[in-house]
């Protein structure tokens, strides 16, 4: 009898040959992609997403061309801060073709996919539970999709924005082979900081790209009237953790509730409030990113 | 997965997927040498894992379209974007995948006590655009069943759209 060795192939499904195939396609988009980002953080809710959409805003403002994938299948927020959320999106000759932001960004996200805002993402499946345990392979597919699937043409930067926690990092790290960096947002309270180590160290594990450096976000508050800088809470932490890790602190966004209007009207504040400390910061950590490429 | 036919010691062939069952996929194999045939039932877990590595049985003829997967399995999606067939030649040669599509359509495949569609309302199911089509046909059924109808004629067809609001 003729053993498993001895047959061509499994039948001709060729399942191997096909993921190939899809690492291969993913490869074949992202080689015009010069430097991909990805922003992680350790907790949910510290701003990541507004700080990819502001640094995407930022790099295009100074010149760049830039591309944003919203990796957070579940909980995506990119389209609307980046104004795109209702966008037409359509097929190109190549792929789909992604939504523009006004500033000109490219934009990819499940939301450009939702009926709408309340809509939650489900998979089809028989059974709910089936939708559970098969949920993360779901999300990964889905986000090779977007990265593959969408026309990014030539890019300077493509920033992903991660969903929070490292769970999905080993993942990441088989989608995005060539990734340029990661970036991590913190905020400066110690339950954060205890979940961003933790992060910091898988990322260091895991990736192997290297840590670009470390955003503390909500660092203070600015007082609108008077324009004096207060700390939000106890200071220094971070600064000391970045020094642990041997990793950069980027730069300390203060606290400005305008960044949260801004991004609920779709408007980039990096470009409206460009003369505020806070604008002024992620202009600096803009600068940060490109010297390290450089 | 390889299969050889004891018969003839020839390695078996992929032939095609067949309706599943409550969920599982069936994919049948064929002896290149004496035909025989035999049915792989794979279990709803062994399908729901090849629909989100969105992997096909039967090998790639073609490749897939772009954003297959979040098209084909996304339960409810924004019915302005991409919700139509991808055109052809998309995406290095393009086409569409059998896998998926066999998926998505054995999915959507009548209970075998569902309702019946008659030839005009089949003949009008034709006319939706291919990739709505499996979709509007098992909201259709959905829909004779819950009213208690054992056949869809273009009756049915159009109390269920004024229903659905299309
Ligand atoms: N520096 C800041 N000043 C004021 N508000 C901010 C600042 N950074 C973020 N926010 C607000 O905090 C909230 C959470 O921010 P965001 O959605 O960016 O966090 P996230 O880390 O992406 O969250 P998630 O984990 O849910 O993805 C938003 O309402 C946002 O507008
Ligand atoms: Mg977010
Ligand atoms: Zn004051
Ligand atoms: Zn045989």
């Amino acid at each position: 009898m003729k053993t498993y060795k001895d047959l061509p192939a499994d039948g001709g499904s060729n399942i191997v040959g096909q993921v190939t195939e899809q690492v291969n396609r993913l490869q074949r988009r992202l080689a015009s992609v010069n430097h991909t980002v990805a922003i992680m953080s350790g907790k949910g809710g510290v701003g990541k997403s507004s700080v990819t959409a502001n640094l995407a805003s930022a790099l295009r403002l100074r010149g760049q061309s830039v591309g944003v994938v919203d990796a957070d299948i579940n909980g995506p927020s990119i389209a609307k801060m980046m104004g795109v959320r209702g966008e037409q999106i359509d097929y190109g000759i190549d792929g789909v073709k992604p939504a523009i932001s006004p500033l000109g960004v490219k934009v990819m996200s499940m939301d450009l996919f939702l009926k709408d805002d309340e809509t939650p993402v489900l998979w089809e499946s028989q059974t709910q539970r089936d939708a559970f345990t098969w949920r993360g392979t779901m999300e990964m597919s889905a986000l090779r999709e977007f990265l593959s699937d969408t026309e990014w043409g030539t890019l300077d930067y493509l920033l992903i924005d991660l969903p929070p926690g490292a769970d999905r990092l080993p993942n990441l790290v088989d989608l995005l082979p060539n990734l340029g960096g990661a970036l991590v947002v913190t905020i400066p309270s110690g339950v954060s900081q205890l979940v961003v180590k933790k992060s910091l160290t898988m990322a260091k594990k895991l990736l192997n790209a290297p840590v670009i450096g470390v955003v503390e976000n909500m660092a203070a508050y600015v007082c609108a009237d008077c324009g004096k800088t207060e700390n939000l809470f106890p200071s220094g932490h971070t600064e000391e953790m970045a020094r642990q890790f041997d990793v950069s602190l980027l730069g300390q966004i203060p606290f400005d509730p305008r960044i949260s209007i801004a991004a609920d009207e779709g408007i980039a504040f990096v470009d409206q409030y460009r003369d505020t400390p806070a604008g002024q910061t992620f202009f600096g950590i803009t600068d940060e990113i490109r010297m390290f490429f450089k | 997965m390889k299969f050889l036919c004891l018969e003839c010691n020839t390695a078996m062939e992929f032939k095609e997927t067949a309706t599943p069952d409550q969920g599982s996929l069936t994919a049948i194999f064929e002896c290149p040498d004496c035909f025989a045939e035999f049915a792989m039932h794979m279990n709803p877990w062994e399908t729901q894992m090849l629909k989100s590595l969105n992997v096909q049985l039967g090998g790639k003829s073609e490749a897939a379209q772009p954003m297959q997967m979040v098209r084909s399995f996304l339960s409810e999606k924004n019915p302005d974007n991409l919700t139509s067939e991808a055109p052809t030649g998309s995406i290095e040669g393009g086409g569409k995948c059998p896998f998926s599509s066999a998926v998505a359509e054995a999915f959507q495949e009548p209970a075998a006590t569902g309702p019946v569609w008659t030839p005009e309302a089949l003949e009008r199911l034709e006319r939706v655009p291919s990739f709505v089509r499996s979709m509007a046909k098992s909201s259709i059924e959905e829909f004779a069943r819950e009213n208690g109808h054992t056949e869809i004629t273009t009756e049915v067809m159009d109390t269920a759209r004024g229903n659905f609001g299309m």
